[in-house]
Parts: structure tokens; sequence; C-alpha cells
């Protein structure tokens, strides 16, 4: 296995920085490319990488596709060789189908990144300790980088309270260990090749990811590595690669309707005197998230909520729960993570397809610091999560998981089951039912006519340098 | 019981008159339309047409050089219930407005005024050519059957979420009162007659695995062989998703989920000697063998989500077809293909042109993951129409439905009765 560089990666893909109070994500457009690259340049040694220590500050780096043009990377051979996915963006006829962002979602709608919304080029990631270390840090790179850049939008994010979303779930449980890092092994199967997840390694498949290639000269390309892979010119030289020790990010403003997410569940279980039941409704909704509000894996809790915080991760499917009486088929978590029970493959088969589709959340809230229950639910102003993952191939990772295993409503066994959380679509087409169903040892329960209660804001692809591109870039 | 109805392979290949290339593609391009926007209403009038699609091929489709001379030429496929002289006449006169507008591009059609169903059904006829391996994902489920079983699912799963059942009530119990519900509901009379289902014919298999056994000298001398004189020699690929023509790509995501199901239809060249040739023939034969015996409860080669899928060679065998119907899409089917029978993809398409290089057709190949998936795409061709009568039924649900239906009728006790329940 190779070692990884760390020295040269971004270091928000191995680090959360949860104990970091602001995390605020600067949406940048370029106005002077020059200007730009001179900023690139003064910061490049500040970025922090995996092996820097970290005090009171941090920041790393994304571009859109369309900021690498602005900034002058625009030979086209060169940007081809970058993935599809990021080279198209979030916002595309056929992306819209697979992430199903449609109604409220569609992205003609969006506060940013979408068609009527100001271009996005670079993405400027600062952490700080708290609010004022963060603000007082991008004032001083601001100065810096006014010349070259302007402010288009500012996502203002923070750690999760107490790491729960504000539907009330303790959040972020489950996380790839990447293999080669100076992290613990998992010791399970969340251990995986840092080819899924940093370009330039092998993946899952024992091939390296598609990655970018500097087809053409340009810049200073001493600053780039070779590729591993192999790909050459006609003259046999092997091509500089500009994506090794660096990935993909994926950003999502995702609105959470807590009030209407609760009282849908709550109408579920009204009794004869129309009166709520707030225990059973905390039931429905942890067999929804397959977990309980602490983070306790429905697998083995399956009756009621031990409290406290849980992070307990090492369960499994396939020998504790074959019928998913514990945790249903239809569950959050049963679909973003199948573990050993994959459709109906064989264990081995199953723990290693899993593998193949995982990606590293990078999760933050936004709105009022609230944690909702079946007792509170309504917090003041609009609430949600700057969903974030990193990944080595778009496609296969982050939307597969949307698609395939959130929205398409044919997972394993099921008929007419999205995901409950971000599978339900706000206005289904006729004649589409969206269930829940809830496995039970005689008779299924079904919950009918589900909603949607995630809302997407904003969203787009990143391209998450290493240390040298971005030094590279800064010659360009 | 009742008999079973076989599914079968059509496949129509005709020239298209240089004239009226245009012409077709527009006429294509308008039921396309309305297929998309789910104001089609004419397939559906074939009782016998499962899945159908039209494609457009010539010499651009080929991303290899052909190895004979092709047109332009157009592709009609369809999976049909029974007999084919029964389905063609369906066909013909059901759809006769398509079959003239479209077929009125072609060469050698029959004029306006000598047009009769007869006379079409033999210029089909004329020109329909052999499919050399044919996969159906639910063996003996025709297409009036399928949907049959859905609304029997559908009112029984209806019927156990409307009552409130009484947490004593047994799965036995619940499973009687399903079975009073239906025989209430006349509508649902064809349900009390089981449905006959294939089971894998075991002793075919034995006979083949001592086939391969007696000829396994021969295998081992072929494999060295190709590895010798022809893997070793293949040329590495390098081709990547990421450098696959934007225009091309797009051109096929544009027709790709807008269902829940999508098709892949590809075209490939095999590699022009005739020990690659005879290897193909010998997959295919393979794909025969367990195909229509052992690959008969709704996976092929492990894959649970393909309906029907053939592979046609045709151009004096130098050129071969695959077509494909499946749930999902394309990312998760080209995935399940490498994950589930990278072996049994690499033994196929190893034979044509410019495939990932192999060893053994063992390793290497499909298991090259980034250059198989470009290669995927790149031989992949757009497919101009594509109907399918069941959007909305995963093969999955299409066999669970015929165990739900046959399981109805039998007697179970309390384990099974909870199994039958699970299938809601």
């Amino acid at each position: 296995m190779t070692p990884l560089e760390l020295s040269d990666i971004q270091a928000y893909l191995f680090k959360d920085y949860k104990e970091m109070g602001s995390s605020k994500y600067y949406l940048l457009q370029i106005k002077n490319a020059r200007a730009a690259k001179e900023f690139l340049a003064s910061i490049a040694d500040d970025i922090t990488h995996a092996n820097a220590s970290v005090n009171e500050t941090s920041i790393n780096i994304g571009f859109t596709s369309k900021g690498l043009i602005a900034l002058g990377y625009n030979n086209e051979e060169n940007m081809h060789s970058f993935s599809r996915e990021f080279r198209e963006g979030m916002v595309s006829a056929h992306r819209q189908r697979l992430l199903g962002d449609f109604d409220s979602s569609d992205p003609s709608k969006w506060q940013w990144g979408g068609p009527n919304n100001e271009q996005i080029d670079i993405m400027l990631m600062v952490f700080g300790k708290n609010e004022s270390v963060a603000e007082n840090y991008f004032h001083r790179l601001k100065q810096k980088f006014e010349p070259g850049l302007s402010v288009v939008h500012i996502l203002d994010g923070r750690p999760l309270p107490k790491d729960r979303e504000h539907f009330g779930f303790r959040d972020g449980i489950s996380q790839p260990v990447i293999k080669g890092s100076n992290t613990t092994p998992a010791g399970n199967n969340d251990d995986i090749n840092a080819g899924e997840f940093v370009l330039g390694y092998k993946n899952e498949y024992d091939v390296y990811p598609d990655a970018p290639l500097l087809k053409v000269a340009q810049g200073n390309s001493r600053l780039l590595p070779n590729n591993p892979g192999g790909y050459e010119d006609n003259s046999g030289k092997p091509f500089k690669d500009i994506g090794r020790n660096g990935t993909y990010f994926v950003l999502r403003q995702l609105e959470q309707n807590v009030n209407g997410y609760w009282s849908f569940i709550k109408k579920q279980t009204i009794d004869t005197n129309g009166n709520p039941n707030n225990q059973e409704a905390t039931k429905i909704a942890a067999k929804m998230m397959g977990r309980w509000p602490s983070g306790a894996p429905l697998v083995l809790d399956p009756d009621k909520d031990p409290g406290g915080d849980s992070d307990e991760n090492s369960f499994s499917y396939r020998s504790k729960d074959p019928e998913g009486e514990k945790c249903p088929f239809g569950s959050h978590i049963r679909r973003m993570n199948p573990r050993d029970q994959f459709e109906e493959s064989p264990e081995s088969v199953s723990l290693k397809l899993t593998r193949r589709h995982r990606i590293i959340r990078r999760v933050r809230s936004y709105g009022e610091d609230f944690i909702g229950s079946a007792e509170n639910h309504k917090p003041n102003g609009e609430v949600g999560l700057l969903f974030g993952c990193f990944n080595a191939n778009i496609s296969k990772q982050f939307e597969f998981i949307q698609y395939t295993w959130a929205n398409s409503p044919k997972f394993k066994r099921l008929y007419d089951d999205p995901d409950p959380i971000i599978g339900v679509r706000e206005c289904p087409a006729t004649g589409v039912k969206q269930n829940f169903t809830i496995p039970q040892s005689t008779v299924n329960r079904v919950i009918p006519n589900m909603q949607s209660f995630v809302t997407v804001k904003g969203g787009a692809y990143f391209f998450f340098p290493s240390v040298s591109a971005i030094k590279f870039l800064s010659t360009i | 019981m009742v008999d079973m109805i076989k599914q079968h392979p059509l496949i129509i290949l005709s020239p298209v008159k240089k004239d009226m290339l245009e012409t077709l593609d527009k006429r294509l391009h308008v039921i396309r339309e309305k297929l998309q926007g789910g104001t089609e209403t004419e397939f559906k009038k074939v009782p016998t047409l499962h899945y159908g699609r039209f494609v457009i091929l010539n010499r651009d489709s080929f991303r290899d050089e052909p190895t004979v001379p092709v047109g332009t030429r157009l592709i009609f496929s369809t999976n049909f219930d029974g007999d084919k002289e029964n389905h063609l006449t369906e066909l013909v006169t059901h759809l006769e407005k398509y079959i003239d507008d479209i077929y009125e591009c072609c060469e050698d059609y029959p004029e306006a005024g000598s047009r009769t169903t007869e006379s079409r059904k033999t210029y089909l006829k004329k020109y329909s050519i052999k499919t050399s391996a044919f996969f159906n994902g639910a063996p003996g489920r025709s297409v009036q059957q399928i949907h049959k079983e859905a609304s029997l699912r559908d009112h029984i799963w209806s019927y156990i979420n409307k009552n409130k059942w009484n947490g004593t009530t047994t799965a036995v119990e619940i499973h009687r009162a399903i079975r009073n519900e239906i025989d209430s509901k006349s509508e649902f009379e064809w349900s009390k007659q089981k449905a006959e289902v294939q089971g894998i014919k075991w002793l075919n298999l034995i006979a083949y695995g001592l086939l391969l056994i007696a000829a396994l000298p021969l295998v081992i001398i072929g494999a060295l062989y190709l590895f010798l004189f022809h893997e070793l020699w293949n040329k590495k690929q390098t081709l990547t998703l990421s450098q696959l023509d934007d225009r091309k790509v797009n051109k096929l995501k544009e027709v790709e989920d807008l269902f829940p199901q999508n098709q892949f239809t590809q075209v490939a060249v095999l590699k022009p000697n005739f020990i690659r040739r005879l290897n193909f023939q010998i997959w295919m034969l393979r794909t025969r063998v367990l195909a229509n015996n052992v690959f008969v409860h709704g996976k092929l080669l492990n894959i649970p989500t393909i309906h029907f899928a053939r592979w046609v060679l045709f151009d004096k065998n130098r050129h071969v077809l695959f077509f494909s119907n499946f749930d999902g899409n394309w990312q998760q089917y080209l995935g399940d293909f490498i994950d589930q029978s990278g072996w049994g993809l690499t033994g196929i398409f190893s034979n044509t042109v410019n495939f990932p290089k192999t060893k053994f057709m063992i390793t290497g190949g499909a298991y090259d993951e980034e250059h198989f998936l470009a290669w995927s795409r790149s031989t992949q061709v757009p497919t101009q129409v594509w109907y399918c009568p069941y959007p909305h039924l995963s093969i999955k649900n299409i066999n669970n439905n015929t165990k739900i239906r046959n399981e109805l009728r039998m007697d179970l006790n309390e384990e099974q009765a909870k199994a039958f329940l699970k299938r809601f």
C-alpha cells in the first residue's frame, strides 16, 4: 500500500474540525485572473494540509470547473481530463433527474450555484476556533484576495450542536477511514483504499481512479508529479498529474423543515381521541433513520433509545436483522451503508460492494442551534445542513448513493419506498406512490404518502487540489 | 396449472434509404417525445409486446473500424410472448401506422398500394436476423400476466393496510383472510390457477458440466493458445470516461433516467481472426446454456436487475450487438456487471477489438474498472425509441408478484405465512 503524502493533501479530507466553533465557506468569483493567481501563490503555504498542526484557524480551498477556466486553466484538452461530473457541475438536465432536484429544490430556485445565481469560481473554507477568530482571519485574507476575487455568497456553518442534526439525530457516526493515513484504522469494513477518496492512489477496484492530467504543457509543470497510471504522450513521456493528492468535494445546502417532519410523524400516531403519542412518534422517526436520536443503532437497540450519546458503529445486518424487523430496509442508514447485506449478495461480496460506494461526510449546520424532537419542533427561522462529502469519483459515489440507494424506490425488495429522509419527491408524478414500510413480525406497517422535509437551496461540485497543484495553478 | 407462455427475441435489421434518413430520424423522434411525455398510446395495443426499441445504426455508431462495410440500417427489436407469426401479425395490424411511416424510409418496403398484413409481415420476416443468446428475467411471464399479477399484489397490499389487524391474529389467519378477500372478487378468478415457474434444469446443467470436463484439455490448450498468441499482443487500453466525446455521451444521457428502468444498446467489432470468432461462439453457447437452464430466477450472472438482454451476431458474424432492459441507471448497471460477473463479460467481449487487455480471459478486462467503463460507454449507441409496458415494476417486483400469486393458494404454516406477508 502506498503511504499517503499527507503534507500535500488538504486537511479537511481527514479532519472534521468539530472543535472549530465556526466554519465559513466563502464562495468567490474571479474578477482578475492574474491577481487571483497572486493570491493563490501567497496563501499556498498557509493551506492547512493533513500534517499541519492546527491551532486557532485553518483554511482549505476548492475550485469549480468554471473557476479553473476563469483562472486560466482553459486548455480544452487539459480541462477535458477532469471527470465529466465535475466539468458539468451539479446543474444539468440529466443530473437533475439523478439527484431528484425538482419542485422547491429545482436549481432555478437555488440561492447559490443555480442557473439564476452568480457564477462561483472558488470556495475558500475558513475555520476558526470561534466566530470572531474566523472573521478576523477572513478579513486578513480578504485584503489579499480583493484585487482578484469578490465574494458572491457566504455560507455560515457551525459544528452540529451536540453532534445532532436539526431533526434531532446524532449524526456523522459512520465514517470511512482512509487506508494509509495516520488515522487509527476502524478495524472493520470502514477501512477503505485511499483511491476512493484521494486521486492518484488505487481504489477498491485496485485501479487508479480517472484523474485529471496535464495533457498540454501549461504553467510550471515541474511542481506536479507524474501520473501513477502510466499514461504517456506520443513520445513516451508520462503526463503530469494535477489530480494526485487532490479529490472532489460535493456541497449541498439542505434546508430542513423540522416542524413539518415531526408534525407529519406525530400525525401517524394520533389515537381515537385525536392525541399524538410522542414516544411512538420517536420510534417511527427512529425507524426512518435506522438509529435513535442518541445515535444508538436499531439493530442493537430495537425497542427503545438507551439514551445518552452513542457512537456505536460495529454492527451488521445479515445475522442480527435479516428481515428488517429491527432496522427497516427502507431506513436511511441501511440504504446509505448496506454493510453485509447489499441486495441479495453473499456477505463477503456485500462488504466489498459497499466499500465501493462510500463517501466521507463533512457536515455543518446553519440557522439556530436547534435540536428537534417530538416534544419540541419549532425552530426560529430557517435551519438546515451544509452537506458536504469527499469522493474520488462523483458518479460512482455521491451520485450513485443519491440515485440508486436514496431516490430509487426499488431498493432491495421494496416497491414504492424512496429514502424517507432524502429521497422523497415533493410532487411525485401522477400515480406514483411514496411509502415507508416498517417490517413487522406478521403484517408490515406502512406509512403512505410520505412527504419531503428537505429542500435543496444550493449546491456545487468542487475540485479540491493538492497543495502542489494549488502552487501550480498560481503559475498558469 | 396454466401453460407457460415463452418469451422470444425478435430483431429486424433493414437498410435505410439514403435520402430518407433525416425523415426517419424525425419520425422516430416524434414517437420518442410522446413516450417520454407519457402520451404515446399505440405500443400498448400490442398485447404480446414486452419491450420494443428502434435504433439507427450507421458507420458512426461503430467506435471501431467495422470489418465488413456497413451502410445505414434500422434496428427494430422486440421481446414478445408466444408465437412469432402471431406477434408479427399484431405488430403490423396494431402498429400499422408506425410500421408504414418508419419502413417507408427503408429499402424494399412494399409500395403504398401493395401493403397488406401479409406483405408487411413478409418484409419484416425477410429482414429479421437471429439472436445469438437471450436472457429473460421472468421466464414464462407474459405481459398480461405481469399486469394481472401486479394488480393482484396491489389489491392485497391495500387490503392488508386498510384492515386493523388485532395483535393476536396469526399470519396463517391473515393469509386465509386475504385468500377469502381475493376469492370474493371475480376479477381475480384467474389467480386460482397456479402460475408455472421455470426451475433450474439440473439434468441439462450436469450434461453441460460433463461436457465441459470432457473438453477440459481442449479448453486449457485453447486458453493457452489465446494467451500466447493473442492476449499478450493486445494493446493496453488507456481511454477513460472523462476522455469520451461530450456530445456523444450527452446524447446517451438525454434519454436516460427518465423512468426507473433504462435501456442499453451497444455495438462492437469482433477481433478479425478465426480463433477469436470461434471463442466468441463458444461463449455464446455457454451463455445460451446458462440463460436457458440456470439464470431462470431473475438474475443474469447474479445481476438482479435485468428484464431482458440479448447478444446478436450479425454482418457475417463479424459484428455484435448487445441489448439490455434493466432497473436503475447506467452507473449501477455497469458497476453490477463488474462486481457480480466481470468474468462473463470479459469472456465474451474480450473477443472484440479494443476491449481492455485480459489475461487468460480471467483478469483485466471488465475488472480494469476505469477502462472497462470507458469501453462500455464509447461502444454504446443512442436508442431512438424505447418502449416498456411496465416501467414502474422492477424485475424483482415481477418475480415477487408471481410468488405472491402462487403462495396465496398454498396451505402455509405460520413461518411460511409470515414469509408470505413479508412480500408486501
